[in-house]
């Protein structure tokens, strides 16, 4: 069973692969993954306008391997942190301070959530799984992945930190996560994306859905460095409530190919997000992402910042979209996204629009991709600076606002180094 | 340090297809300052940034050498360790990075590896200087050149020549568009240099500057290389006859001849 590929197998194998691997979970979660299965075989890989996926062959992973046993082992989280590690999309280590587990925070395995029926109402409201190709291989096969729960009016902030690591042998991760931040309560979740070099090819599909009640906070945090043999997929999504606030910090650098969304639904008034995504593709990586804000209710408001840096053939897109509807009053929708690109092979495609239905409201949106100023690395070169150390240092200057208005010390750090580790490759 | 010399020899270069130095020779040492003063559009600028390695300038004859070393066969950055310095006419502005980090990342570039300045001695170095010339401290932690006037990156420039210490400075229009008082100060950063270890070329359209920078001698350039050399009195002599009589009596020597 474990080298089937995608073409050569028919619905009823993937129905009793789906009994045997996950005939022990609850009847609605086995109904789904069935559904799944069934649309699967009928849906197409994603269709990304500047992404052709046909050449990439996705459908000669062996998308159905069981996942292998877990590689690394974890190391203990700093004081007062809830920490949660999967290896090959199996929990390998879960710690909570007794402080929060008293409190009611509950950070586990999905899996071992799923009676619960809060994650049988809200998985996959804001994900579906009849997107595409990727949605339903998720939807059938998801091995594993995070279910946190904070509950509401907690006084303290609450940190936690979800690591997931695949090995070289892991062909297909599937994971999904459910976040939900009760009211009032303000948590900050880092997560942390890693994968083994010298694998084979390996996709990676991850969904995350957050839900942030009324009065809530969620500050998501996450960096991926996946090995260039990913083909990954990474969609999260958040819906908020009255005056909740969802800020998005994503760091994109592996993979070689990565397609990444973060979505925003301001659903109830006074809600507000902001998200500063940055990027960096060498190589010959190709990186689709998006971000979109929603503003479906009066007095919303979205930031949405974006600065990558493209160098060798790597190839990038981002795409923003910021829509308000009829009816979403006083409420201001921002984006502002910009790459710089290393070299002549290197390409980048800034692409904003705003979608407005509504007259009283602001919205800003501006973009830019261009070549490094050559006029400006003349300069610093006239200086005693070598060539690559003043491109590094205009790289620097050129991330630095984004990178620094990155709240988590330890996260801001990372993504740093992984920067200075792109510059240097 | 021995004093220095730049000797530019029968130099030719051209931008695309277009012929910009037409053989310029012109010899600069240790304790000399020069002018090379010319019209719009003479090359003087050209001349500039092709000294300090521009890439876009296509050198099609001629040497360039410092104590002997020939720089043509250097990188900018080799030619700004032997010593050259350019404060630029149109310095670039560099967002993120402050100018105290930069002028900190360029001294250790110039040093040996494992021995970069210390943060003290780099501080107390910078306050010294940008207080001899009149700068806001907070200027070290501003992007390097955003949104200065012209006069701050003009500053900013006679700022770094200090802190780098190079044995020859070539100075692309550091007056223009700078009021009396800038120019003053300006001058000055230039005049604390002066000595055996330090030439200066002074390229500028006007001959204010020479007011308070007493050159030694005086170059008139034209069309892709200098027709006239004197004293300081040829600026003066420039600045009352205008640009028009040189090229008037240029062509009455070409004519002659």
């Amino acid at each position: 069973m474990s080298e089937m590929i995608l073409d050569q197998t028919s619905q009823a194998e993937l129905n009793s692969l789906v009994e045997e691997r996950f005939g022990h979970e609850p009847e609605w979660s086995l109904k789904r993954r069935r559904e799944a299965v069934h649309a699967l075989l009928n849906l197409d890989w994603p269709r990304l306008e500047r992404t052709p996926l046909k050449k990439r062959k996705l459908d000669q992973i062996a998308l159905f391997q069981a996942v292998p046993a877990p590689g690394v082992r974890p190391t203990p989280a700093p004081d007062g942190w809830a920490e949660i590690w999967l290896d090959n999309n199996q929990v390998v280590s879960v710690s909570v301070p007794d402080t929060l587990s008293q409190k009611g925070v509950r950070l586990e395995a999905l899996n071992e959530a799923l009676g619960d029926p809060e994650v049988e109402a809200q998985l996959g409201r804001l994900l579906g799984q009849d997107e595409d190709k990727v949605a339903a291989l998720n939807g059938a096969l998801w091995q594993g992945g995070v279910f946190l729960r904070v509950p509401a009016h907690l006084r303290e902030v609450v940190q936690v930190s979800i690591r997931c690591h695949a090995t070289a042998e892991a062909q297909a991760v599937f994971s999904k996560n459910l976040i939900i931040c009760g009211s009032e309560s303000h948590v900050v979740v880092t997560q942390r994306l890693e994968t083994d070099d010298g694998g084979m090819k390996t996709m990676l599909s991850e969904n995350t859905e957050i839900i942030v009640e009324d009065g809530g906070r969620v500050d998501f945090g996450a960096i991926q460095q996946c090995a260039p043999t990913v083909e990954g997929f990474i969609h999260r999504s958040g819906a908020l409530g009255h005056d909740a606030v969802l800020n998005w910090n994503i760091g994109e650098f592996g993979s070689g190919l990565v397609v990444s969304d973060h979505v925003s639904h301001l659903n109830e008034p006074g809600a507000s997000t902001a998200s500063t995504t940055v990027f960096f593709g060498a190589g010959s990586q190709h990186q689709d992402y998006s971000a979109k804000s929603y503003h479906h209710a009066p007095h919303t408001t979205s930031n949405m910042v974006a600065r990558g840096v493209m160098k060798n053939k790597a190839r990038s897109v981002f795409t923003g979209l910021t829509q308000i509807e009829a009816g979403a009053k006083g409420s201001d929708g921002r984006q502002k996204e910009q790459t710089l690109m290393l070299s002549g092979d290197a390409r980048a495609d800034a692409i904003p629009s705003l979608i407005i239905d509504e007259r009283d409201v602001f919205a800003a949106h501006a973009a830019s991709a261009g070549p490094i100023d050559r006029a400006a690395v003349f300069y610093l070169t006239s200086r005693g600076l070598s060539e690559a150390e003043a491109e590094r240092m205009i790289v620097h200057g050129f991330l630095a606002p984004v990178i620094d208005s990155i709240a988590l010390p330890e996260l801001r750090d990372e993504v740093w180094d992984a920067v200075e580790r792109k510059i240097r490759a | 340090m021995s004093t220095p010399v730049l000797e530019i020899s029968d130099l030719h270069m051209r931008i695309d297809e277009k012929q910009i130095l037409k053989g310029l020779t012109l010899t600069i040492k240790g304790g000399e300052i020069h002018a090379v003063m010319g019209p719009n559009g003479t090359g003087k600028t050209s001349l500039a940034q092709c000294l300090m390695g521009h890439p876009r300038y296509q050198i099609t004859g001629g040497s360039v050498r410092l104590d002997g070393q020939d720089m043509l066969a250097m990188k900018p950055d080799e030619r700004a360790r032997h010593g050259l310095f350019l404060a630029m006419q149109y310095p670039s502005e560099i967002s993120g990075v402050t100018t105290a980090n930069f002028l900190r990342a360029a001294i250790n570039a110039r040093r040996e590896d494992g021995s970069s300045i210390s943060l003290k001695e780099f501080r107390d170095r910078l306050d010294e200087v940008m207080r001899y010339l009149d700068m806001d401290p907070k200027f070290a932690n501003r992007y390097l050149n955003e949104g200065f006037s012209g006069g701050e990156k003009k500053r900013n420039e006679i700022l770094q020549m200090l802190m780098l210490k190079p044995r020859i400075a070539i100075l692309d229009e550091i007056d223009s568009g700078l009021d009396i008082d800038a120019i003053k100060v300006v001058s000055k950063g230039v005049n604390s240099l002066k000595g055996a270890d330090f030439g200066a070329l002074i390229i500028t359209h006007y001959q204010r500057i020479l007011d308070y920078v007493r050159p030694d001698f005086v170059h008139i350039m034209v069309d892709g290389t200098i027709v006239k050399s004197g004293g300081p009195e040829l600026a003066l002599e420039l600045d009352k006859k205008g640009y028009e009589w040189v090229r008037t009596e240029l062509a009455q020597s070409t004519n002659q001849a």
